[in-house]
């Protein structure tokens, strides 16, 4: 067997849910292509490449979701994994990557707590190893002028991860974390939330849970989207101007005390 | 000249894989006298930043470290991915090792990235194929470059060589090194039924910069290399046999699996470090 269909054939079978030992087609491609000895048949061979498949992948997302595990289970969490993995097997190098579509695929399914824990657990994947930025230099902001400040954009810090959820699932993580015991954990009830995940100078990983006002803004900013524009956005969609007007400062110092704002730039 | 001495590979004595569990043992409570060097898995370091890069940065200033790739799929048919060593030229260039080192193997397949190091035929294709890989690989990030040998699991039909005349092949055309895990020679020895002495006979000694050695567990009916125990007495008697041949190389203790206490692994270093001085003596 030349090596392009050699390799093809693995591709085929390991990501094949069931061991395939005793399936007779695979048997006999199995025959064609690797020798087998007097302890495993040659089909057999290759179904322990596809039972490795299978460990690492789910215990990868095991550890990348302990909570969601806590929440639905063993079994089921790795009855998820494998419908997941059906519809987005893995094709980046890193296993780092792996669950990077796992929120958005519970979001198609019943049950959108699962999704939104997901999403909770893997802002913090994405904000631990994300590139690292400078806070804000104060003086670099002295010399921009009233004028200018409606024309300026917020560079953010590469780390945040902004989440509108439809349940606190931020809240079940904390809980999981901090019980020793990891007592079972209880599902929360539906309530928009709006939180930021994101890694402080001390490359430690923080949650902030904030007002519905604020949060858009900061999402508008993150789009890109000047301070004007952001701003007139805001005030058109939720008719609260004199607010946002009045408030902004405060943010802007909020924000840039937490380390989220890298730089502004005109 | 011979490839350890062309390209002045040094050795830095016993290491162990640096993992995140042992961050605080060997960053702030001094390591061990026993471990001299470290390995990092290159793909857990080539991201954007936080703790693990500044955790490298720590360990660099104190140690010597050398990136041991899992990724890089140099045996698939697919092409090689030009973002992923340009990644891997940046951390190297971080990290200025003596060398950097991957698998023989492939990863990739169909599109996939199916995360295991499958193993290759051992056929003149293979040769081949992965001959101007390798020759590639090594000028792009401009360092020496050495292929380790992996468990396997399966033996193919088309194969024309054994094992090591497939490696000793391959370095010689490439002229790369070899990255020699005796853990992994014992394993394949017992599930394929081939002599293990003959594979650490055959393979080139002088191409030879690094040994590895790691724990396996026996599933019955084949040999699993999960690098989750202590190192096996056999696995002992076949490093000393390794060692005798290259002479004095870096030698590496796995274990990433049901990874112990700091010291207990410690331990398995200095047992490493006996072994050795025992075989060169």
């Amino acid at each position: 067997m030349k090596l392009h269909d050699l390799q093809k054939t693995f591709a085929e079978a390991l990501v094949l849910p069931k061991s395939f030992a005793e399936d007779a087609k695979w048997r006999a491609r199995g025959e064609t292509a690797f020798t087998g000895n007097d302890r495993v048949t040659p089909i057999g061979q290759l179904d322990i490449y596809r039972e490795q498949f299978w460990i690492r992948h789910v215990n990868c997302l095991r550890e990348d979701f302990p909570v969601l595990v806590a929440l639905v289970g063993d079994e089921k969490f790795e009855a998820i994994v494998r419908d997941y993995l059906e519809v987005f097997p893995p094709k980046k190098f890193q296993l780092r990557h792996l669950g990077e579509n796992l929120a958005d695929f519970l979001a198609t399914r019943d049950d959108q707590l699962l999704a939104d824990l997901a999403r909770v657990e893997w802002a913090f994947i994405d904000a631990f190893d994300a590139p690292d930025a400078q806070p804000l230099d104060p003086s670099s902001i002295s010399a921009i002028s009233e004028d200018d400040w409606p024309n300026a954009r917020l560079v953010l810090h590469p780390s945040l991860q902004l989440l509108r959820l439809a349940h606190p699932a931020n809240e079940m993580r904390d809980a999981w974390w901090s019980d020793k015991d990891k007592r079972p954990i209880e599902r929360a009830e539906r309530k928009p939330t709006h939180v930021v995940v994101f890694r402080h100078k001390d490359l430690l990983l923080y949650t902030e849970v904030m007002e519905t006002l604020p949060f858009e803004m900061l999402s508008l900013l993150a789009s890109g989207k000047s301070l004007g524009a952001a701003g007139d956005d805001l005030a058109a969609s939720s008719g609260r101007g004199e607010e946002i007007e009045s408030s902004i400062g405060s943010w802007f110092t909020r924000w840039s005390g937490l380390g989220w704002i890298s730089r502004v730039v005109l | 000249m011979k490839f350890r001495e062309q390209h002045r590979i040094p050795d830095l004595g016993i290491g162990v894989g640096f993992r995140p569990k042992h961050a605080k043992d060997v960053l702030e409570a001094g390591g061990s006298k026993d471990v001299a060097w470290y390995e990092i898995v290159s793909e857990n370091y080539m991201v954007g930043g936080g703790r693990l890069l500044e955790n490298l940065e720590r360990l660099r200033a104190s140690y010597s470290v050398i990136p041991h790739g899992v990724c890089m799929s140099i045996g698939a048919v697919e092409e090689l991915d030009e973002d992923y060593l340009a990644r891997l030229k940046k951390l190297v260039r971080a990290i200025d090792p003596p060398y950097f080192t991957d698998h023989l193997c492939f990863c990739k397949a169909s599109g996939l990235d199916l995360h295991d190091l499958l193993p290759l035929p051992h056929t003149k294709e293979a040769i081949e194929h992965l001959v101007p890989r390798i020759r590639h690989v090594q000028q792009t990030i401009e360092k020496p470059f050495a292929l380790e040998n992996v468990s396997s699991y399966l033996a193919y039909n088309s194969s024309e060589m054994t094992e090591w005349e497939l490696i000793s092949e391959i370095a010689e055309k490439a002229d790369c090194g070899i990255l020699l895990d005796v853990n992994n020679v014992y394993v394949s020895a017992f599930n394929h039924g081939f002599d293990a002495e003959k594979f650490i006979d055959g393979i080139p000694a002088d191409r030879v910069v690094q040994i590895h050695l790691a724990g396996h567990t026996d599933k019955g009916t084949y040999l699993l290399d999960t690098h989750s125990d202590h190192v096996k007495d056999e696995v002992w008697s076949l490093y000393q046999r390794a060692i005798r041949r290259t002479g004095a190389v870096s030698t590496l203790v796995e274990w990433d699996e049901q990874i112990p206490a700091f010291d207990v692994l410690a331990k398995e270093a200095a047992l490493a470090k006996k072994h050795r001085e025992e075989a060169l003596r």
